[in-house]
C-alpha cells in the first residue's frame, strides 16, 4: 500500500468514526433503558455533609439536583427532577455533568439514575484505534483486525460453552479453545506456512507443559494459599474460573513469544546461509533473554494493577499489608507466575522448533 | 509450602537456567516490579498525592521493566526511551477518554466485595483510574520496544554491514511480527483477566445496549484501546530511533 493511500485510508476511517461517534451519541434506537438528557447548564451541587469514617478519613457527601428530559422509553418528552448524592472520591457513586446523556430506570413511575450514557466512547476510541492501525501497519491492517474479530468471536462461543457446562468441563473447553486462538491468530498474520507451524507448535507446547507444572505444583502444595473466594464476580466454580483465567493468561504471551523468537531465527536463517545449529540456538537464546523478562511484566501489569483500586480501598479502609495481599493481589499474582513460568520454557520450545529453518537450507543445496 | 513459594520457586530456577545471569536479573525485574505496584498502592493508601505518585513511579517501573530485563546495554537504552516517549503520549490520550468515560471506582457487580468496607476514603477515585490505566498499558508497550530493539539489533550483529534502507525494511517486517502478536498477548491477557465478568454478562442476558454503557466494559475496553495504542506506537518510534542511532555510529566511525 502506498503511504498516501494509507494516510487517506485511515483519514476515512476517523471521519466515519467521528460520524458513528455522532450517531451513537445522539441514538435512543437500540436503548432498552430510557435515556435522559440532564437540562441544567448549571447543576446545583450542595454539600451534605462532610464525612469522617472510623479509620479517620475525611470525604465530602455532595448532592447534586438535576432536570431530567426523558427522550426515550415510555416516559418519552416527561420532565423530571432528581437528585443525586454522590462523594467527592466517587468510588461507587457519580458526579454527573452539565447536558450529559444518562440512563435512567424507573420504579414505580419515578425516575432513578443509573449511569452516563458511555457506549459512544466506545465506539470513538474503537474507531480511533483502527484508524491508527491503518495508518502504522497498511496492508496488514485488515489482517490484524479480521484476527482480533474472529478471536472475539471464538471467545463468546467458549464463554458459552462453559456457561451450558456450568463451569465444569474446564480442561476440554479452554484446551480446545486455546487450540482454536492460537491458529486462528497465527494463520491470519502469518498466513499457512512452515513458519506458522513451528510457532504454532512452540505456542501449544509452552502453553500445555506451563500449564501442566502449574497444576502439579498445585495438586502438589495442597493448593495452600489460594483462597478462591478472592476470585471476582465468580458467577460459578471459582476455582475452574480462576483455572480458565490462567489459562487464557499465559496464551498471549506464550504465543507472543513463540511467535517474536521464531520470526527472528526465520530471518537469520535466510540473511545467512551457513548457520549451525549451535549459532541459532545462542541466538535465540539470547533474543529469548531480552524478551522474557519484559514479557513477564506485561501480565504482572495487566493482572496486578487492575487489583489496585480495591488493594487502595482495603488499605485506606486499615486492613493489613497480608490480609489485603491475600484477598486483592494473590491471585493475580499466581497467575502472573505461572504465566511467566510458560514464558521461559516457550525460550527452549521456540528454539528448538527453529531448528527446522537449517534443514531447509541443505536440503536446497 | 504454599502454591505461590513454590511458583516463585520454580520460577527462579527456571529463569536461571534458561536465562542465567540476565534470567536472575529478569526474575529479580519481575519481583521489583510486583513490589512497586503493592508499595504504589500503600503510598496512595497514606494519602500521598497521586499525580506525584505516577510522575515518580511511570519512569521508575519502565526502568526496572527494561534495565533489568535486558542484558544489552543498547538494546535496553533505546527500548526506554521509545517507550517512555509513548507513554507521554498515550497519557494524553487516557486523560481524555478517562474524563469522556467517566468510569472511575467499581461496578455495580462489585456490591457483594464492597460489604462492610468504608467507601468515602477521601480519595479521588478518578485519578486512579488513570494512574490505573497507565500501568495497565506500561508492560506492554516496554515489551514491544524492546522486543523491536532486540530484534533489529540481532540482524544488525549478524550482518555489520547492513544499510539504513535495508534496517527499514526488515525493522518494518519485524515490526509487522511483532504488532500482530504484541496484540494478541493484551488481548488474550485481558481476556483471562475479565473472564469472569464477561461470563457475568452472558449469564444475566445483558443487552448489548447494558454493555456498552457498563463501567466495568467499558473500562476495560479503553484499557485494551491504550495498550493497542501505546504498542502501534512503539513500533514506527523505535524504528526512527535505531535506524537513526545506528547510522550515526557508522558516520563516526
Amino acid at each position: 500500500m502506498k503511504k498516501n493511500t494509507k494516510i487517506w485510508l485511515s483519514l476515512l476511517v476517523l471521519v466515519v468514526g467521528i460520524i458513528f461517534t455522532i450517531l451513537t451519541y445522539f441514538s435512543t434506537s437500540f436503548a432498552n433503558k430510557s435515556v435522559a438528557v440532564i437540562t441544567d447548564s448549571q447543576i446545583k451541587d450542595v454539600l451534605v455533609d462532610k464525612t469522617k469514617d472510623n479509620y479517620e478519613n475525611k470525604d465530602e457527601v455532595r448532592q447534586q439536583t438535576l432536570h431530567l428530559k426523558i427522550i426515550s422509553g415510555r416516559y418519552q418528552g416527561k420532565k423530571f427532577t432528581v437528585t443525586n448524592t454522590y462523594s467527592l472520591s466517587q468510588a461507587v457513586s457519580q458526579k454527573y455533568r452539565p447536558h450529559q446523556r444518562v440512563i435512567v430506570s424507573f420504579i414505580k413511575g419515578k425516575p432513578k439514575l443509573v449511569e452516563p450514557k458511555r457506549d459512544w466512547v466506545v465506539v470513538l476510541s474503537m474507531f480511533l484505534t483502527i484508524s491508527l492501525i491503518i495508518l502504522i501497519t497498511g496492508k496488514q491492517a485488515s489482517l490484524l483486525l479480521i484476527s482480533m474479530i474472529l478471536n472475539s468471536i471464538i471467545f463468546y462461543f467458549v464463554i458459552k460453552s462453559d456457561i451450558r457446562e456450568n463451569g465444569t468441563r474446564i480442561f476440554l473447553i479452554y484446551s480446545i479453545a486455546t487450540i482454536l486462538f492460537t491458529f486462528v491468530s497465527l494463520v491470519i498474520v502469518q498466513g499457512f506456512n512452515q513458519k506458522m507451524l513451528v510457532t504454532l507448535c512452540a505456542t501449544l507446547l509452552g502453553v500445555f507443559v506451563s500449564f501442566s507444572i502449574f497444576y502439579l505444583v498445585m495438586k502438589l502444595t495442597h493448593e495452600r494459599g489460594i483462597d478462591y473466594e478472592a476470585v471476582d464476580y465468580a458467577t460459578q466454580d471459582p476455582r475452574a474460573l480462576f483455572l480458565a483465567q490462567t489459562i487464557l493468561g499465559v496464551l498471549g504471551a506464550v504465543m507472543d513469544e513463540a511467535t517474536d523468537i521464531v520470526s527472528s531465527l526465520y530471518a537469520l536463517a535466510k540473511h545467512k546461509s551457513d548457520l549451525t545449529f549451535k549459532e541459532l540456538f545462542i541466538s535465540g537464546r539470547t533474543l529469548g533473554q531480552e524478551i522474557m523478562g519484559p514479557l513477564i511484566n506485561v501480565l504482572v501489569l495487566i493482572f496486578m494493577a487492575e487489583a489496585l483500586p480495591m488493594t487502595i480501598l482495603y488499605l485506606r479502609d486499615n486492613n493489613t499489608l497480608v490480609y489485603t495481599f491475600k484477598y486483592t493481589l494473590s491471585l493475580g499474582v499466581i497467575q502472573s507466575l505461572s504465566s511467566a513460568i510458560g514464558i521461559v520454557l516457550t525460550v527452549i520450545f521456540a528454539t528448538l522448533c527453529s531448528a527446522v529453518f537449517l534443514r531447509n537450507k541443505k536440503q536446497r543445496w | 509450602m504454599t502454591t505461590l513459594t513454590a511458583l516463585l520457586l520454580i520460577l527462579l530456577i527456571l529463569m536461571i537456567i534458561v536465562g542465567g545471569k540476565t534470567g536472575f536479573k529478569s526474575y529479580l525485574s519481575v519481583v521489583i516490579n510486583a513490589c512497586l505496584l503493592i508499595l504504589v498502592a500503600l503510598l496512595i493508601s497514606w494519602g500521598v498525592n497521586i499525580v506525584l505518585v505516577g510522575v515518580i513511579f511511570i519512569p521508575l517501573k519502565l526502568l526496572t521493566i527494561i534495565y533489568l530485563g535486558t542484558h544489552d546495554y543498547t538494546v535496553a537504552k533505546n527500548a526506554f526511551l521509545t517507550a517512555l516517549c509513548v507513554s507521554l503520549i498515550v497519557m494524553f490520550i487516557i486523560i481524555l477518554f478517562e474524563n469522556l468515560a467517566q468510569t472511575q471506582g467499581f461496578g455495580d457487580q462489585a456490591g457483594e466485595e464492597l460489604i462492610g468496607l468504608s467507601l468515602n476514603v477521601g480519595i479521588s477515585f478518578s485519578q486512579i483510574a488513570i494512574l490505573v490505566a497507565i500501568f495497565s498499558m506500561l508492560g506492554a508497550i516496554a515489551e514491544a520496544s524492546v522486543a523491536m530493539s532486540a530484534g533489529l539489533l540481532e540482524l544488525k550483529r549478524h550482518d555489520p554491514n547492513i544499510t539504513q534502507k535495508q534496517l527499514i525494511r526488515s525493522g518494518n517486517e519485524v515490526g509487522a511480527d511483532v504488532l500482530g502478536t504484541a496484540m494478541n498477548t493484551i488481548l488474550f491477557g485481558l481476556f483471562g483477566s475479565f473472564l469472569p465478568i464477561f461470563i457475568w454478562y452472558v449469564r444475566l442476558n445483558y443487552s448489548l445496549f447494558e454493555i456498552l454503557n457498563d463501567k466495568l466494559f467499558v473500562d476495560e475496553f479503553l484499557i485494551i484501546v491504550y495498550s493497542f495504542i501505546g504498542v502501534l506506537l512503539t513500533v514506527p518510534l523505535t524504528i526512527i530511533f535505531l535506524a537513526h542511532t545506528l547510522t550515526n555510529k557508522e558516520n563516526k566511525k
